[in-house]
């Protein structure tokens, strides 16, 4: 089950406030700002500042 | 064994999921793992609301109140749930706001989420989100938020006014802040309050009830107030403060009611 779109429009970085994208094949949301990608475990957005990776 | 706050917050309440998950009998918020009756936890939620709900949410309800039955929630409202644990308040909330309404469940715990996610497919309840994020950092933009409800958790933040501050960010002009937590009345000595951190873990991080109000406050909320609606007594804590081999009648004055489960509410704006 992918994510669900209502929920992709309104997550936000928790670092930035700032909206999130969608990225490697739906697996994962990048904020543009910080640059910090959080993955989805399970259809569950893991938005962990510590657990977020930092991706050109 | 996790040495930092965080994570012995994620290792307990980690293992209370998995014991809900597995069926077993709940225990208090505060976690004493006494087995005895613990006063804060216990007979929170109405048969009715209980009835329609699956058992393991019953059973992972580690609160102190019923945030749900605080505020009246209406159809469409948008309501975030600090700290969701296994759902329970979650899934209340899903069903008063309606199929137009949404209710976003935010935790730390991977354990807790999975089983909170169990237990919205066993109640079909489907205008529910789980979130795995901090109450620190709330995964969701300025204003977006009507209800903010949150049962015991703020309580076991290192960071209480980043909370209060983020929780007044999501909320749009005229959202509500209606929470059930832990609060300290009165003066307590610092010996006799490590006693008590001892009874209930909840205490160790409770706010004094005016130092709420002023962090609320601070955060930009006005109509703060600290309702209090069950308060222990020295009784409550007899049976452990005699194993712990100490004098509860000596005691007894310096704790009782000084500890108490309060509603708290608040506006933005």
């Amino acid at each position: 089950m992918a994510i669900d779109p209502e929920l992709l429009e309104i997550l936000a970085c928790p670092n930035c406030k700032t909206k999130v994208d969608l990225v490697k094949n739906g697996t994962a949301l990048k904020c543009g700002q910080c640059r910090r990608v959080y993955p989805i475990k399970d259809d569950i957005p893991v938005m962990l500042i510590d657990e977020a990776t930092i991706e050109p | 064994m996790a040495t930092d706050l965080k994570g012995v917050i994620q290792e307990k309440y980690g293992e209370a999921a998995r014991r809900a998950a597995a069926g077993a009998a709940r225990t208090g918020c505060c976690g004493t793992g006494c087995g005895c009756d613990d006063p804060i936890t216990t007979n929170l939620y109405g048969a009715d609301d209980t009835a329609a709900l699956p058992a393991q949410a019953i059973a992972a309800s580690l609160g102190c109140g019923n945030p749900t039955a605080l505020i009246d929630l209406a159809p469409g409202q948008v309501v975030l749930d600090l700290g969701s644990g296994g759902g329970i308040d979650v899934l209340l909330s899903a069903r008063r706001v309606g199929p137009h309404g949404k209710v976003y469940g935010l935790d730390m715990t991977d354990d807790m989420l999975t089983l909170a996610r169990g237990n919205q497919r066993r109640a079909g309840v489907a205008n529910v989100e789980f979130l795995e994020g901090e109450i620190e950092h709330i995964p969701l933009p300025d204003a977006s938020v009507d209800v903010i409800i949150s049962n015991c958790v703020i309580n076991l933040s290192a960071d209480k006014a980043r909370v209060l501050r983020e929780a007044f960010r999501v909320l749009r002009p005229g959202g509500r802040f209606a929470v059930s937590d832990i609060v300290v009345r009165g003066e307590i000595p610092a010996q006799v309050r490590r006693s008590l951190e001892l009874w209930v873990g909840c205490v160790a991080g409770a706010l004094h009830e005016d130092e709420y109000t002023r962090l609320l406050e601070a955060a930009g909320f006005s109509g703060v107030t600290v309702e209090p609606w069950r308060v222990y007594r020295a009784n409550d804590a007899r049976q452990f403060l005699t194993d712990a081999g100490l004098d509860v009648d000596a005691l007894a004055p310096e704790v009782d009611g000084k500890v108490a489960s309060a509603f708290i509410r608040a506006t933005k704006g």
